[in-house]
């Protein structure tokens, strides 16, 4: 095997990938703040930092939706995520007021949508067996229906509740609130996915559907509640988008869908199921919304930055994921 | 003349040696037999002759020609054709479709239709007569989807004709009419590499043998001159003698009955299967290929919902209609296809070991890495696994040791039945042997019971107390333990 | 030549009915009777010409989707690639230069044929999974669009009107103005994409497109280029894809940055409303047509079964899920797919 494709393959092979995916994440971003701070002063400094944390955080955020339904395997994807959590930002705008009164009922009411959606997906997807894309796809577009129907000629209402601004928006000192919660999703997530039995049935289900239903696991079940989880996850992030917009709008989380799978693909997580690290997903989504900002900061507008950012996307995935044929 | 000339070949996949120096001729018109253990670079050497790998060093003469060939089509171009034991065959298209694959004619600017229908019906129908050709391939059995794969090749009219493990699926029938073929390939001047695991194949159609062991050739016989001589070969292929027998039989550790099944049906593909497995028993599934011996085992080990039938193990009902029953019960399943269904390919051998243990405990929220990780060394040294270490991925685990995993992942769990569904298929002697060793000590000394379904008749006859033959998805017979003999099986089998 | 034992009738019946494309012929019949009854000039020359001309860009970009499935990839790219290919239409042309007309059409198609290389490049020979694939460079189309046009405009030549109503043309000769009181050019179209795939799936290329989506370690394994055939495969869609960028600039004049988002993913709900399987080497590209027809009806339905706006999202979408239920409950009902594996 000649020198470049050896690379590559030892890049791709699986025992080493997580974390050599994950350090080259870390060090491309690095490599685009330094890239930045040459274009732009300021670039590179730590409110700058904080701020793309920040901006990327509901990226990560969703991203865990999309890794917990990828890695279950069956080509899982989730589509429906940006109009779950816009539904019930809409819905508990409305609900919360602005007071903290109520945030309890607004928080049963998101577990409520989340949980109908998906459940609806999960049951068509792993029971039914339609193809996650097209049934996620067609639930966002009911989603959208319905919110279309509960604002039928009204304005939309509300204001979330003061904790939700305090989280998503607001900052201690000069660090985003938004961050400790990540910082400790992730943990938490990483130790249930290490450590306990769920890690083990969701990526086992994910890598051999047949030698885990042999095995006695019901992948099925597992496949649903990968929906059902996301659709829950997906709806508490919509009471935070509130947080942060400080208001419910119609396209609130729509732009989030595609770059949460950009970011899962990113930090690693196969396509096909069986593996996922949340640490390079959270470490994906902060790379492409630094790579955002850089192009936007070189002042290219927006087909500069659509077009820097698919190249670069691009270009990526050819180390990353590209897998030349052994000899 | 000398169609092939392999000399001192050498082979290695990221660090790991798969031919360190083989060497081999092949004559016009002879069929030379290759033979050797898993791991012994028998396919490999295959594959670098039909180009699909390309070798490290060494010098392979084809035709009087030195070749380096960069992909499989040059290789097909100059005349070499192979059968794969993995099939390269599309499902959604159809026979004649998958038999002209690749070597497609035109009339005028389209594709020749006719032309090709007629092709693939002359070569396949002398090996299957009464295949429709218009099938779809996932529409057809194993076993036709091998002739398939044979007709493809032969289609080709090569010069060299590689035949890897052809026979593996093939019912006897089958195995005649390719036979017959390759008799007749070879009195037409073709040179046949073929290879199997079933020693009295080789004996019986080839002109003579080369024997591989560790990646280089250890031994060759021409059957012109030499005897056919089968220790002979078997010390060549092992490096041993080779041992056989039992330590006890059942007559002496059989106890009351473990498992009872009554009236096992499955749609048209099982049909009122009733029979007793005691304890301390090993009772064998046979047959020809494809009578529902697998389903059978599929279906004891809890995989089918549909299943209805009535089933007790040690005295108490279960429902075989979901594999945590099964497995709950100590029902356990070594499936036949150990790459999609019994591993996990990319995951380390440490979580394929204990991937049943904690999907079916679900008291077990934490997993205990420390403990599960020694008890995964146990098992490792029960089963004489060898890996570099339990993380490494089980994909880099030869097929004996992948075999012991597949195992050794129900070793934690308390196991009353063992079902093994064609357990030492295209696996090496050593791995047969450690394997089969832990079994029946688990069988003799610990009253397990073991269902097995083997599709080498002397494995079954080797090892079973009892065997049942199927046919047509029912029991056509059953043969006790002085009836078991390699005429009476295949009289069962064939309903003579 | 082996004979094949006789059919029936009943047997040939039997045969077809067993294919997945049977029942979206059949939801597709229910559909038409439920949109004529309907929409009451359904049957009027008028109004089935409007309908053709609203249905015409789906199919095509379905029918390219639905080739790309087969070969065993999917194009997220393709709306932002409609998108692109208008805008570069409506920048090479100048109104008042009748040849930059053609100059347009020759220097589009080859961009087209581009972008079809470039998404089968990265699919066929790097080997990036389809949907990350396309999903990237989705976006460089998108840039590119808005670099050439960063809001809707542009200018179109007066005759490139005839791709949308052959009436553009009337002044050249009676024999247009007489066309144009029947037949959309939209059909016509549709009929040379039809036309192209006709062709290509009776050469070699066209069984390879198969092969390779149905598996394409075995394509591989039988000296079949699996790079160039996806390769091919993105460009034949991308040709579907010019056609239906022809069309949009005919009808507007203009060429709109982000005019062909929405078609992405509805192309992808119908292919597989048209019986295409998401896992590819199986389907027909004709009933991709059907499929898109299917679901164009259906918002047409949705329309004039007067049932209020605000409910026609839910509606649609609810009605995409059961469709491809149907869909998918026929396949597991007549097939079978068994793993190859041997023994």
């Amino acid at each position: 095997m000649n020198a470049p494709a050896r690379v590559l393959t030892a890049l791709n092979t699986s025992f080493f990938s997580k974390y050599k995916k994950l350090i080259i994440a870390a060090l491309l971003i690095i490599f685009l703040f330094i890239l930045g701070e040459t274009v732009v002063s300021d670039f590179l400094s730590v409110q700058q930092i904080l701020l793309t944390i920040k901006l990327s955080s509901f990226i990560a955020l969703f991203g865990l939706c999309q890794m917990i339904v990828i890695a279950a395997g069956g080509s899982g994807l989730d589509l429906s995520v940006g109009y779950t959590a816009t539904i019930t930002a809409v819905l508990t705008a409305k609900l919360m007021d602005g007071r903290n009164d109520n945030i309890w009922i607004a928080i049963l009411a998101a577990l409520a949508l989340g949980l109908i959606i998906g459940v609806l997906n999960g049951f068509f997807i792993s029971y039914i067996k339609l193809p996650p894309l097209v049934v996620t796809l067609a639930m966002s577009q009911m989603v959208q229906g319905a919110i279309n129907v509960y604002t039928a000629g009204k304005n939309i209402t509300g204001k979330p509740s003061p904790i939700l601004q305090i989280i998503a928006a607001k900052t201690t000192g000069f660090i985003p609130n938004i961050l400790f919660l990540l910082i400790l999703l992730t943990i938490i997530v990483m130790l249930i996915l290490q450590k306990t039995r769920i890690g083990v049935l969701l990526f086992g289900a994910g890598a051999n559907p047949t030698a885990a239903h042999l095995s006695g696991v019901d992948v099925k079940r597992v496949r649903f509640f990968s929906y059902v989880v996301s659709g829950i996850l997906a709806s508490l992030i919509g009471l935070l988008l509130l947080g942060n917009m400080g208001i419910a709008f119609k396209d609130m989380g729509s732009n989030y869908v595609m770059p949460s799978i950009a970011a899962a693909v990113v930090g690693g997580v196969s396509l096909t199921g069986g593996d996922g690290n949340y640490l390079g997903v959270v470490l994906g989504a902060i790379f492409l919304q630094t790579l955002t900002n850089l192009l936007v900061a070189l002042g290219w507008g927006d087909a500069g930055k659509w077009t820097g950012f698919g190249i670069v996307l691009f270009l990526l995935l050819i180390v990353y994921v590209s897998n030349p044929r052994k000899r | 003349m000398n169609i092939l000339e392999v000399k001192n070949v050498k082979k290695n996949f990221g660090g790991v040696v798969a031919l360190s120096g083989a060497s081999l001729t092949c004559k016009e018109g002879r069929i030379t037999g290759l033979l050797g253990a898993n791991g012994s670079g028998k396919s490999t050497l295959s594959k670098i002759i039909a180009g699909v790998y390309t070798p490290d060093s060494g010098e392979i003469t084809y035709l009087g020609k030195k070749i380096h060939y960069r992909n499989p089509h040059e290789a097909k171009q100059q005349g070499i054709g192979m059968v794969y034991q993995n099939l390269s065959l599309v499902p959604e298209l159809t026979v004649w479709q998958n038999i002209v694959l690749g070597d497609e004619k035109n009339a005028g600017y389209f594709l020749d239709d006719k032309n090709a229908r007629e092709r693939a019906a002359d070569i396949i129908h002398k090996l299957l007569p009464n295949i429709d050709i218009e099938k779809k391939v996932f529409e057809l059995t194993p076993g036709e989807m091998q002739v398939v794969e044979i007709a493809k090749a032969v289609s080709r009219k090569p010069k060299l004709l590689i035949l890897d493990e052809p026979t593996a699926a093939l019912e006897k029938a089958q195995v005649i009419s390719l036979f017959n073929m390759m008799k007749e390939l070879a009195s037409s001047g073709v040179a046949i590499i073929f290879t199997s695991h079933r020693l009295w194949e080789v004996i019986e159609i080839c002109h003579d043998l080369t024997i591989f062991r560790n990646g280089q050739n250890v031994g060759s016989m021409d059957f012109d001159k030499d005897e056919k001589d089968v220790k002979k070969i078997i010390f060549y292929i092992t490096g041993s003698q080779s041992e056989t027998g039992i330590a006890k039989t059942c007559a002496e550790t059989c106890g009351e009955t473990r498992l009872s099944i009554r009236n096992l049906n499955l749609g048209t593909t099982l049909k009122n299967i009733s029979f007793d497995l005691k304890k301390g028993e090993i009772l064998g599934v046979g047959g020809l290929a494809g009578q529902g011996q697998q389903e059978l085992m599929l279906a004891l080990a809890g995989n089918f919902a549909k299943i209805s039938c009535d089933a007790k193990i040690d005295g108490k009902p279960i429902k075989l209609t979901r594999p945590s029953n099964a497995i709950r019960n100590g029902i356990v399943l070594v499936p036949g296809d150990r790459e999609t269904e019994g591993l996990f390919s990319k995951h380390s051998v440490f979580t394929n070991l204990i991937f049943p243990k904690i999907g079916i405990e679900k008291k077990s929220f934490i997993v205990p890495h420390a403990k599960l990780r020694k008890e995964c060394e146990q098992i490792a040294n029960i089963l004489a696994l060898k890996a570099a270490s339990l993380d490494m991925p089980v994909s880099t685990l030869s097929g004996g040791n992948q075999q012991k995993v597949v195992i050794g992942k129900w070793l934690g769990l308390e196991t009353k039945v063992l079902l093994l569904s064609d357990p030492a298929k295209g696996i090496d002697i050593g791995a047969k042997t450690d394997l089969y060793s832990y079994i029946i000590d688990q069988v003799r000394n610990r009253g397990m019971s073991v269902v097995l379904y083997a599709s080498d008749t002397k494995e079954l006859i080797e090892y079973c107390d009892r065997i049942l033959i199927m046919y047509e998805g029912s029991i056509a017979a059953t043969l006790d333990t002085e009836e078991i003999t390699e005429e009476n099986i295949i009289r069962a089998s064939m309903r003579v | 030549m082996q004979g094949k034992s006789m059919k029936t009738g009943k047997h040939i019946l039997r045969d077809y009915a067993s294919k997945p494309e049977f029942s979206s012929l059949l939801i597709l019949l229910v559909m038409f009777v439920l949109t004529a009854v309907l929409q009451k000039n359904f049957f009027e020359i008028k109004s089935i010409m409007r309908n053709i001309n609203a249905f015409a860009p789906l199919i095509l970009v379905t029918m390219g989707q639905a080739v790309v499935i087969i070969s065993g990839g999917i194009d997220l790219s393709s709306g932002t690639a409609l998108s692109l290919l208008t805008c570069v239409l409506t920048s090479i042309m100048k109104k008042n230069d009748p040849i930059t007309g053609l100059y347009a059409i020759i220097i589009t198609f080859l961009i087209a044929l581009l972008i079809g290389f470039m998404n089968g490049f990265g699919i066929g020979y790097l080997r990036i999974p389809p949907v990350i694939s396309t999903f990237a460079t989705s976006f460089i189309w998108l840039g590119i669009a808005l670099f050439l046009r960063p809001t809707p405009g542009g200018e179109s030549v007066p005759w490139f009107g005839v791709f949308y109503n052959f009436d553009t043309l009337k002044d050249t000769s009676a024999f247009f103005s007489l066309l144009s009181g029947f037949l959309p050019p939209a059909l016509l179209l549709v009929v040379i994409g039809c036309i192209l795939w006709y062709v290509i799936s009776k050469t070699r290329t066209g069984r390879y497109i198969y092969a390779v989506g149905g598996n394409s370690e075995s394509a591989y394994e039988s000296g079949i280029n699996t790079a160039r055939t996806q390769i091919v495969a993105f460009m034949i869609n991308s040709i579907f894809i010019f056609l239906a960028a022809l069309f949009f600039v005919g009808q507007t004049g203009s060429g709109d940055a982000r005019m062909g988002d929405p078609l992405t993913l509805k192309s992808i709900a119908a292919a597989v409303v048209g019986g295409i399987a998401l896992s590819g080497g199986r389907g027909n590209v004709y009933f991709a047509l059907v499929g898109a027809l299917i679901l164009s009806l259906v918002n047409k339905i949705i329309f004039f079964a007067n049932i209020p706006y605000a409910y026609q999202t839910l509606v649609g979408g609810a009605i995409v899920i059961v469709a491809i239920a149907g869909s998918q409950a026929y396949i597991s009902y007549s097939t079978k797919i068994k793993e190859i594996k041997i023994g």
